[in-house]
């Protein structure tokens, strides 16, 4: 077994995680197999019989609401011989058919009955072949997460201080809540899932390098001129939280707000989130950037959107991008967010692809091995370690990377899952 | 209008477009441009609905200039491309603007790899002196429901 303890040293870690077909082997039984994993937003189902079908992990699962109204999640996987059950990628059903012996199930998992039943033995009992439940579903604000696991840590344990920060950006919605019916830009790389990650959170040090003429262009555009977060490094922005979660907590980081007159339904908008979290909140959320987070180990929330990492193989990810509008906004402001979306975001974005580019070429380098190390030292000597294990560090620091790892490291080297057992 | 002058306008285009020439390129647009590729399916609403690619003319003039600047690392180095335009039809011919449909398949080239990308363009062309400018112009890729790698040149 690999020993990832030795290829994980505090500010250097080894370039084999990257590339080695054997991590990402054991990582899909230690991480993807093992803990909480996003797989969708409640606003995705709202009504009984919805479903999207996701993956976790390599494996294929169906996130449905029955007709009960309980949101369950189900591995996509007939139980009669192993067929997809589902293959579309969302609707509504009130039953999921298997395409191959017409097995159905209904959307609560429960198998209606064998076809040709009378070929089966009396005591074939249809309880015992519904669609297998992922055994832990919970989920937060909306977020839903599964676990392949039955046993480990709970949902909010897990998400421990990372909770703050996704309320902070809820709280863009004037009724606390929003609305992910988008569509999803999809898009494949050349590279390891963890560059995206990575990169996602700390695009104040890489920024002026591949982002210049992007944020450039946004500033003029929006007015919001971002350039002052790398021109003046700003200290307790970065943070790393217990967990393996990220955040670029920009709540001290004001940025200038644009000269112009804001639109009518601006206007509206800022009135909506005074009345909802009074003046002074409703001025911090308009004249900050919202938080960037990264829930450990797929979830991102980036400005526009909700981003979704998904391992194909060590050196294949795919990436979801699925903008968010904020419900009981005025549709004008939605608008401009998905416009503002497209402009960064996407294979045709001004942003993203330049770090896709960047994630491609550093899979290819990481192949050579003259120094096999990988340096993230930017900020450790100044370490701000809180009591509950965060840090903080300045707005170009690398205190949430080395964070991630070392939280990474510790979830490989447990135990690995029990391989699952024959039987039902 | 004779159609021959359709099609040379769409050769035209896609000429400029794989040469990478991209003011030429711009200067076919009207100063009322939507140039739009749908995400997901082909008849989204992209008020309520992302898509690839949804620029106005400011934003058209945006992507010109980011192309343009020398800093898009999916272009260093350029992509070589060449695309055939095919299956042309006027469907819809009014006085002074004319919708066609037409097929493309293009093949990328770059990075040791060949990509092939292929759909439908709607193109909405607006008489202007003896050619034409492009009003409206939406691109139905056949993958806008896959995972595709990026689209950094034009489509």
């Amino acid at each position: 077994m690999i020993d990832v303890g030795n290829l994980i040293q505090g500010t250097r870690i080894h370039g084999s995680l990257y590339r080695d077909p054997s991590v990402f082997a054991r990582e899909l039984d230690a991480i993807w197999y093992k803990v909480w994993v996003y797989v969708g937003h409640e606003s995705e189902i709202p009504r009984p019989g919805d479903f999207v079908r996701r993956a976790i992990g390599l494996q294929p699962v169906i996130l449905v609401r029955g007709a009960d109204g309980k949101i369950r999640v189900f591995f996509n996987r007939c139980r009669h011989r192993g067929n997809m059950v589902c293959h579309l990628e969302h609707g509504n059903a009130a039953a999921f058919r298997c395409p191959y012996h017409g097995w159905t199930y209904t959307n609560n998992g429960a198998l209606i009955e064998p076809t040709f039943s009378e070929g089966y033995d009396a005591g074939l009992r249809k309880e015992d072949f519904g669609l297998t439940p992922l055994p832990r579903v919970d989920s937060y604000r909306g977020l839903i997460f599964a676990s392949v696991s039955p046993e480990g840590i709970s949902l909010d344990e897990h998400l421990g201080g990372v909770k703050e920060f996704i309320d902070l950006f809820m709280d863009l919605s004037p009724s606390g809540e929003i609305d992910v019916r988008t569509g999803i830009q999809k898009l494949r790389y050349a590279g390891n899932w963890k560059f995206m990650p990575e990169n996602s959170m700390e695009g104040d040090y890489h920024g002026p390098f591949i982002h210049k003429v992007a944020f450039a262009l946004h500033s003029k555009r929006t007015g919001f001129d971002v350039s002052s977060l790398y021109k003046n490094e700003i200290p307790d922005v970065i943070r790393s939280i217990p967990g393996g979660h990220m955040v670029e907590d920009y709540r001290k980081a004001t940025i200038e707000p644009p000269k112009r007159e804001p639109s009518p339904a601006r206007q509206a908008y800022a009135a909506a989130l005074e009345r909802r979290y009074g003046p002074q909140k409703a001025a911090q959320l308009l004249t900050t950037i919202a938080p960037l987070i990264y829930v450990f180990p797929n979830l991102l929330y980036l400005m526009t959107h909700i981003r979704v990492v998904q391992p194909v193989s060590v050196d294949e990810t795919y990436v979801y991008y699925q903008p968010v509008l904020l419900k009981d906004a005025p549709d004008e402001i939605n608008v401009g967010r998905l416009r503002d979306h497209e402009f960064m975001f996407g294979a045709a974005g001004f942003i993203s692809p330049d770090d896709i580019e960047i994630m491609e070429r550093n899979q290819i380098a990481l192949h050579a091995a003259g120094n096999e190390w990988l340096f993230i030292g930017r900020g450790a000597h100044r370490d701000k370690v809180l009591p509950d294990g965060s840090s903080i560090g300045h707005t170009m620091d690398e205190n949430h990377i080395r964070g991630f790892w070392q939280h990474y490291g510790r979830v490989m080297s447990l135990p690995a899952r029990e391989p699952a057992r024959a039987g039902a | 209008m004779p159609d021959s002058q359709v099609e040379h306008f769409l050769y035209h285009e896609a000429r400029l477009m794989d040469e990478s020439r991209y003011e030429e390129w711009l200067d076919l647009w009207s100063e009322d441009a939507l140039y739009w590729v749908p995400c997901n399916d082909d008849d989204i609403d992209p008020a309520r609905h992302v898509s690839i690619i949804y620029d106005d003319r400011e934003r058209l003039v945006q992507r010109v200039d980011r192309l343009k600047s020398g800093s898009v690392l999916a272009q260093q180095p350029k992509p070589r491309m060449r695309r055939l335009i095919s299956n042309i039809e006027i469907v819809e011919r009014g006085s002074a603007q004319l919708t066609v449909h037409s097929n493309f398949i293009l093949g990328v080239a770059r990075g040791g790899t060949q990509q092939i990308w292929a759909g439908r363009s709607i193109h909405e062309l607006r008489s202007q002196g003896d050619s034409f400018k492009i009003a409206r112009k939406t691109v139905l890729l056949i993958e806008n429901d896959q995972e595709i790698p990026l689209l950094q040149f034009l489509i």
